[in-house]
C-alpha cells in the first residue's frame, strides 16, 4: 500500500517539491485576492442600500430564517475545523484520516447546501423573490425588495461557490483514498482547503448582515 | 537519485501506515480543535448580542465580531500564523483594495447632505 504512495512530481523549473507548493498556494493566495474582490462588491452594494433604506433592512431582517441560519454558520464553522483536520493529515501522509475529514466536509457542506435550499423555497413561497411575484406590503416596499436581491443575490454567489467546493473536496477524496497523495506531495489538499476556508469567511459576514438584522 | 529519495520517503511512511499510529512530525491537533471552539463561542455572542438593544452598536459588535473570526480563520485555519511575508501580502491585498472601496463609497454616501 505504502509503495504505491506518489511522490511529489515536480516541474523543471521549480527546485524542489517545497518551492513547487509555495508557488502553487501562493497563486491560490492570489485567486482568493480576486474572489475578496468579487464579493466585496456586493458587500459594498449591502453597505449603501442599507445607509439609504435603514428601516427597510431591518423589516427585511426578521422575515430571514434565524434558527436555520444559524444552525448553518454552525455547519459551516465545523467543516472549517474537519477541511482543516484533513490538510493537517495529508500532511504527514495519513491517507485513511484525510480521507475521512475530507468526506465530512463535503457532507457538512452538503447539508449547509439543503438547509439554505429549504430556506430559500419557503421565502420564494411567502413572496419574497424579487421580481414580478414580489408580494410584500409594509413601509418602503422597494427598499424591502432590495434587501431580499441583495439575499438572494449574495448567498446565491455563496452556494455556487460551496457547490464547487464541494465538488473540488470529493474529488480530492477520491484521488486522496487512490493513494495519490504523500507526506511528499498534497498541494491540491493545502489549496482545496484554502478555497472551502475562504468560503466560510464569506458566509462569517453575510450570517450577521442577513440574520441578525434589527433582532432586539 | 529520485528513486533513492522515493525508497526513503516508503520506509519512512510504512511504519506509520501499518500500525496506525502518528508519526512525531504530526503538528498538534488541538489549535484546530480550540480554534473551533471559538469560533463556536463568537458566533453564540454574535447571535445573543443581537437580541440586545443596542441601537447602532448591534452592527458595530455583528461586524466586529466576524472580523475577530475571519482573523482566526486565516491565521490558524489557513495556516497565516506560520506562513512567508509574500504569502501575507498576497492574502491582506484583497481586504486591502475592498478597505478602498467601502471608504470611498461610505465616505460619499455618509457625507452627503440630506
Amino acid at each position: 500500500m505504502a509503495a504505491d504512495s506518489t511522490p511529489a512530481i515536480v516541474a523543471s523549473h521549480f527546485s524542489d517539491a517545497d518551492n513547487q507548493e509555495t508557488a502553487a498556494t501562493l497563486g491560490m493566495w492570489i485567486f482568493l485576492a480576486t474572489e475578496v474582490l468579487f464579493f466585496g462588491v456586493l458587500f459594498a452594494g449591502y453597505a449603501v442600500t442599507r445607509l439609504i433604506h435603514p428601516e427597510a433592512f431591518g423589516n427585511g431582517g426578521r422575515h430571514t430564517d434565524v434558527l436555520l441560519g444559524s444552525i448553518n454558520t454552525a455547519i459551516l464553522l465545523t467543516s472549517s475545523l474537519t477541511m482543516g483536520l484533513a490538510v493537517r493529515a495529508s500532511s504527514v501522509g495519513w491517507r485513511r484520516s484525510s480521507v475521512t475529514w475530507l468526506t465530512l466536509s463535503a457532507i457538512l457542506g452538503v447539508a449547509f447546501l439543503v438547509i439554505k435550499g429549504y430556506e430559500w423555497y419557503h421565502e420564494s413561497l411567502e413572496g419574497l423573490l424579487p421580481g414580478p411575484g414580489f408580494d410584500y406590503s409594509g413601509p418602503d416596499v422597494p427598499g424591502v425588495e432590495l434587501f431580499f436581491f441583495l439575499y438572494f443575490t449574495m448567498t446565491g454567489a455563496h452556494a455556487v461557490h460551496l457547490s464547487i467546493g464541494i465538488l473540488v473536496v470529493a474529488s480530492v477524496a477520491v484521488l486522496a483514498a487512490r493513494d495519490k497523495f504523500s507526506a511528499d506531495y498534497h498541494t491540491p489538499v493545502v489549496l482545496t482547503g484554502l478555497y472551502w476556508h475562504f468560503i466560510d469567511v464569506v458566509w462569517i459576514f453575510l450570517y450577521p448582515l442577513f440574520y441578525l438584522v434589527s433582532r432586539s | 537519485m529520485s528513486a533513492q529519495r522515493q525508497a526513503n520517503a516508503v520506509t519512512a511512511t510504512a511504519p506509520d501506515k501499518a500500525s496506525g499510529s502518528p508519526p512525531e512530525r504530526a503538528p498538534p491537533a488541538w489549535p484546530y480543535w480550540l480554534t473551533w471552539l471559538a469560533l463556536l463561542a463568537l458566533q453564540a455572542l454574535n447571535l445573543g448580542s443581537a437580541y440586545l438593544p443596542l441601537g447602532p452598536f448591534n452592527l458595530v459588535i455583528n461586524v466586529g465580531i466576524s472580523i475577530v473570526k475571519t482573523l482566526l480563520v486565516m491565521t490558524i485555519f489557513m495556516h497565516l500564523a506560520r506562513s512567508s511575508a509574500v504569502m501575507r501580502i498576497a492574502a491582506v491585498a484583497g481586504f486591502f483594495f475592498l478597505a478602498v472601496l467601502l471608504g470611498l463609497s461610505l465616505g460619499d454616501y455618509l457625507t452627503r447632505p440630506t
